[in-house]
């Protein structure tokens, strides 16, 4: 079966071309000197003002990327590039490190507005009263702004920019960082570790149900700079937080690299939500620009009963190389991973997720769909694996993609590995595998098949995306008419 | 940064042993020229290892620890009855019989009957008079040019059978390629069959690897098949492998298919150590259909590796796979499976499948069913499972007064019959079930 009209034509609407977010904002920066080295190092550390063993940690990070080489693995092809011809440091000149909201520069204030995301407190969106979400914004290397913090601290929330972290919560940061993804962990990583600027730190103290959805707004504005930022997220005991990620950069002739690093860490009976719109320029429709998205996100389920949840939705990037995964250590522990990945033009996306049961009676979920159309290629890579004593593990996987035109490519790499004979795992990759009794439930009210496992994906699918807050639903929104029939696994 | 790579002992052994035996292995000048440039494609690879991601699971570098000597001719005293003992259930089958003994094509215990349209040549007489390829491999074929152990077994290859079946040749009784190990020295064998089947020909060929009483424990093998399927061509392929727990099997088999044609592949492995079973199919004209699966049983420190690439390479292909996997004690399961859908391959269907089912807490399965997609008018899928024997199913056979034994013995049956179920061959069907149900038998004899 082909894709119908109806979804080629939502796809479209989504293409390349269509990127809304490619303006550039005239602001001045603050920059290193360009290339990577020892000084570039001390430089970024200075800048932050930064505890000593944060910048050795760096500097080690740094030596052991040195030692590493670039993964060639995924099925990304891009040319090979030169870490010497980059800034790994830029920030905004008027708003160097996060301040109030009146002292902001109203330059950025304007294009954060442009981009749809609410700075201002007393913003609440249109008809939804009370959906308050507190945004951290960063922009290129720093963090400009962190909203509504003084209401999280009456609940105990800690939300701010990693740098302030280090200054005020020095000794959590100290126990957390690098220990969900190691300093030297992949090639992204270690780089990551080495020169990492800003990012979000979240933490929720034990029993806390954090008020609002917290959420960091990431922008690239400047020029040949690349963005590492690095967020930590923290759920003590018996806490539960939904964190939402969104990020946006110019149209530019030339690629530019993010390359993060996101750990979670979630304590006994703690739930995080951790949801995602990548939408960085995805180059134009010959491949000219775009980002390359190499980001590295882990979750620990440390504790027992605890419950980390990936939800993403990616449809930029001219590269994507990203495996949120979860380590399900802690007895019962669940982890979930629910994706939309759409690429067009000349997009290639190697994404997907790892579960690795470690605890007792873990479980795990894994939805991804993946759209490609134009000249594309989308990967779905993933990993579910029972270790030996991962007695009474379960993972359920489906994947499903499909491809609009005869130009672009879908792919399944599915791994699975049991070491449990009490494992139970299955893996599909059809649609035929949507329940019969809800098609013909659907069918027997008059709709064809097609518009019947149409409504029931998207069901599905807005299932998902009614857990990201009303900022991302406009851009979200078309992704959800589109159906998946005639999908490949 | 530049790293000397470190030869393995096995590796500097198999390399040194070229140098000593090539004199003696069959060919002509041509083929005495592809056997160097094979074992320097050897040279240059060495043994596979982990971090090559289609050996990912299966590092020969870190289990194959002995280099055996290679079995070049034969005059093991055996006789034909010998042969049909070795056989076991397989004797049953109404067939001709092509016998090599530890790699040697042993005519006087062969039987193959003269019919028009087929011939039957031993290998090592085809190479005296050049090198044997069947037509149209080269460009596009699914085998990897540097896939190391298909380069030793190019290099060493010393003996097999050459079956050419011509235009419309139905041929009636399948065909066996029975490999006997015999003698008590544990050997090396490298073998090599060329299976080329003209256009709307009919064959059934089995590939039986069994040992003789008294054979040494240990053994390599390293076979390769190249089937030709013509147009029209319809071809049942099956290798059935019981051996013993200390013997490695390497199997390659690469097929090509002809329009309209049909190829069903199938596997059955059990008390094997080592078996990596690797099938490479490409469709080279339409609305030709394959049909790979297998069934695999291990126990004891059993490694069953079943890994294959499907290429689409034209429209309309249809291709299916089903491969069932029972474990016991600290055995492990592999399957690798890739469907290629190219870019002008439309109105291609796939269905993959590979399922196993664990019998004790110590074994291992590990999965990767892959699909790499081109083309949008196409419909595929893939799915695989592990479990264990389901809790409820026992319970139900239980309550109908089966003993816990027989009810277990019957479920997994039950599993590893809908594997068996897609070999076409009714004879053939009813071997393979009863070497599967004699595992159980011995399975059940052990814990009791």
């Amino acid at each position: 079966m082909a894709a119908v009209q109806d979804t080629i034509d939502q796809v479209k609407d989504i293409d390349v071309d269509q990127y809304k977010y490619g303006f550039e904002t005239d602001i001045e920066s603050v920059r290193a000197p360009k290339g990577l080295n020892e000084d570039i190092i001390r430089y970024i550390s200075a800048r932050k003002d930064e505890p000593e063993w944060m910048l050795e940690w760096r500097l080690d990070a740094y030596q052991r990327w040195q030692t590493m080489t670039e993964p060639t693995w995924a099925k990304v092809d891009y040319p090979k590039i030169d870490f010497q011809d980059l800034y790994y440091y830029s920030a905004p000149k008027s708003t160097e490190g996060p301040k109030s909201l009146d002292e902001v520069d109203p330059e950025l204030l304007a294009t954060y507005e442009k981009l749809g995301i609410p700075l201002k407190e007393q913003a609440v969106l249109a008809g939804v009263q009370g959906a308050k979400v507190a945004v951290d914004a960063v922009f290129d290397s720093v963090s400009v702004v962190t909203t509504f913090k003084d209401e999280l601290k009456k609940a105990g929330v800690i939300f701010c920019s990693i740098s302030e972290a280090l200054k005020t919560h020095p000794e959590l940061v100290k126990r957390y960082i690098g220990s969900v993804v190691p300093k030297s962990d992949n090639y992204y990583a270690a780089l990551n570790s080495a020169v990492y600027s800003d990012g979000s730190f979240v933490y929720i103290p034990e029993g806390v149900r954090c008020p609002m959805e917290l959420s960091t707004y990431f922008r690239i504005n400047d020029k040949e700079t690349g963005q590492f930022e690095r967020t930590l997220i923290i759920a003590e005991k018996g806490s539960y937080v939904s964190y939402l990620e969104g990020c946006t950069a110019p149209m530019r002739d030339e690629n530019q690299m993010h390359a993060a690093v996101v750990e979670l860490v979630a304590l006994d009976d703690a739930e995080i939500k951790y949801s995602t719109v990548q939408n960085w320029y995805p180059g134009d429709k010959d491949g000219k620009g775009g980002i390359y998205n190499f980001v590295t996100k882990r979750a620990d389920c440390r504790g027992n009963n605890s419950k980390v949840s990936w939800t993403q939705v990616e449809t930029g990037s001219a590269i994507t190389w990203k495996y949120p995964s979860c380590i399900l250590r802690g007895d019962n522990s669940r982890g979930e991973f629910y994706s939309i990945a759409v690429s067009n033009g000349r997009q290639q996306i190697d994404s997907g997720t790892k579960m690795i049961h470690l605890g007792k009676n873990t479980s795990s979920r894994i939805i991804s769909k993946g759209i490609a159309a134009g000249r594309s290629d989308n990967t779905y890579r993933g990993l579910v694996s029972a270790h030996r004593k991962a007695t009474n593990s379960r993972n359920f996987t489906q994947c499903d993609s499909l491809l609009i035109g005869d130009q672009c490519g879908a792919h399944t790499v599915p791994y699975i590995e049991a070491k449990n004979s009490t494992a139970h795992f299955e893996h599909e990759a059809t649609t035929s595998k949507i329940s019969d009794d809800k098609l013909f439930y659907c069918m027997q009210r008059g709709l064809n098949e097609e518009e019947a496992v149409a409504l029931i994906v998207n069901g599905f699918v807005r299932d998902v995306l009614q857990q990201l807050p009303m900022e991302f639903m406009a851009e979200t929104q078309k992704l959800i008419g589109i159906s998946l029939e005639g999908s490949v696994g | 940064m530049t790293v000397a790579k470190i030869k393995t002992k096995v590796e500097q052994e198999l390399a040194d042993q070229f140098a000593h035996v090539s004199g003696k292995l069959p060919g002509d000048a041509s083929v005495k020229g592809a056997r160097q440039a094979a074992i320097d494609t050897f040279d240059a690879q060495g043994l596979p290892h982990r971090h090559i991601e289609e050996w990912k699971y299966t590092d020969l570098r870190a289990i194959v620890k002995e280099a055996l000597p290679l079995n070049v001719g034969d005059a093991s005293a055996i006789t034909i009855a010998d042969v049909i003992v070795a056989l076991g259930p397989l004797q049953t089958i109404d067939a001709q019989r092509v016998v090599l003994v530890n790699g040697a094509y042993r005519k006087e215990l062969s039987s193959t009957e003269a019919q028009s349209g087929v011939t039957i040549t031993p290998l090592s007489e085809a190479l005296a008079r050049g090198p044997v390829t069947a037509k149209g491999f080269g460009a596009g074929e699914a085998a990897p040019a540097d896939d190391a152990v298909l380069a030793l077994n190019a290099a060493y290859m010393t003996d097999g059978a050459v079956v050419e079946v011509a235009t419309g040749t139905e041929v009636e009784r399948p065909i066996i390629i029975a490999h006997v190990r015999a003698g008590g020295e544990a050997g090396f064998t490298a073998a090599r069959h060329v299976l080329r089947v003209g256009a709307n020909a009919t064959v059934t060929v089995v590939e039986a690897f069994v040992s003789l009483p008294g054979a040494a424990v240990a053994g390599q093998m390293n076979t390769a098949s190249e089937v030709d399927v013509g147009d029209g061509a319809h071809v049942d392929h099956i290798k059935v492998a019981v051996d013993t727990g200390a013997v490695t099997h390497l199997a390659s088999w690469i097929g090509r298919l002809g329009k309209d044609s049909a190829y069903h592949g199938y596997h059955h492995t059990q008390g094997v150590g080592l078996a990596r079973n690797q099938m490479f199919v490409t469709f080279d004209g339409e609305g030709a259909e394959v049909d790979l699966s297998g069934s695999y049983l291990g126990r004891g420190k059993e490694h069953v590796d079943n890994t294959l690439v499907v290429d689409h390479a034209v429209p309309h292909g249809t291709s299916r796979e089903l491969f069932k996997c029972v474990l016991d004690d600290n055995a492990r399961g592999i399957f690798q499976g890739k469907v290629i859908v190219q870019q002008i391959a439309q109105k291609t269907d796939g269905k993959q499948m590979a399922q196993a089912l664990m019998l004790s807490p110590d074994t291992e399965f590990d999965s990767k069913p892959e699909l790499e997609i081109y083309a949008d008018d196409v419909l595929c899928g893939h799915g695989s499972t592990v479990a264990e024997l389901d809790e409820g199913l026992m319970f139900y056979c239980r309550a109908r007064g089966i003993p816990e034994d027989q009810a277990r013995s019957l479920l997994v049956q039950s599993f590893i019959g809908e594997a068996i179920e897609v070999v076409e061959h009714e004879q053939v069907r009813g071997a393979i079930t009863a070497y599967a149900e004699q595992w159980l038998e011995e399975r059940a004899a052990r814990s009791s």
